[in-house]
């Protein structure tokens, strides 16, 4: 079992966000990430860099699933 | 002899046009997320070898280390790594996965 909060600060502490937002039911989560290290990344890279600050949970299966969004700041502001 | 199974994962995705590992089998799946990857490829009207992680320990592990991806399912198209659930559910509904997926001996 894991909090949002949780979730949320370990990818913080991994990444820099300017918008983060956390939801989950202590095994499923779901992120939303703006972060300006993204530019020039693919979806993919984006996932893994993310997936990154939280991979021990992950391998351990204490995080069974992290769906994610993720966008630039300029990506994020452009969908009003 | 010990099992190559990196060799296994690379010569499957290598020599089939469009792969997806997931956990149960498109008619059967395990998993809400291998689900609905299935879904995708079949609504885009595409043949897909699919395999079953459950049934093979080792290549579950394989394959994450393969993709350096922690999760299931794993698509794969002309032996390139596209995504999981999410990007896959993203690039479906851009349109873009369509568009990968055209010519690919479907």
């Amino acid at each position: 079992m894991m909090l949002p909060e949780t979730v949320e600060n370990l990818i913080r502490q991994g990444l820099a966000c300017s918008h983060l937002e956390v939801a989950g039911d202590g095994q499923h989560f779901e992120a939303l990430v703006v972060s300006a290290e993204f530019a020039g990344m693919s979806r993919v890279q984006r996932h893994q860099r993310v997936n990154q600050t939280v991979r021990a949970q992950l391998d351990s299966g204490e995080l069974h699933a992290l769906s994610l969004k993720t966008h630039t700041p300029e990506e994020w502001s452009a969908r009003g | 002899m010990s099992r190559d199974v990196q060799k296994e994962v690379h010569d499957l995705v290598t020599s089939n046009p469009v792969v997806l590992y997931m956990k149960g089998t498109p008619q059967f799946p395990q998993c809400g997320f291998s689900a609905t990857a299935a879904e995708i490829l079949k609504r885009c009207g595409v043949d897909f070898v699919a395999v079953n992680i459950l049934l093979d320990d080792e290549i579950r592990l394989a394959i994450k280390e393969y993709a350096n991806w922690p999760t299931i399912p794993q698509l794969y198209i002309k032996g390139e790594f596209v995504g999981g659930c999410d990007i896959m559910r993203e690039m479906y509904q851009e349109g873009e996965l369509q568009k990968l997926l055209e010519g690919v001996g479907a």
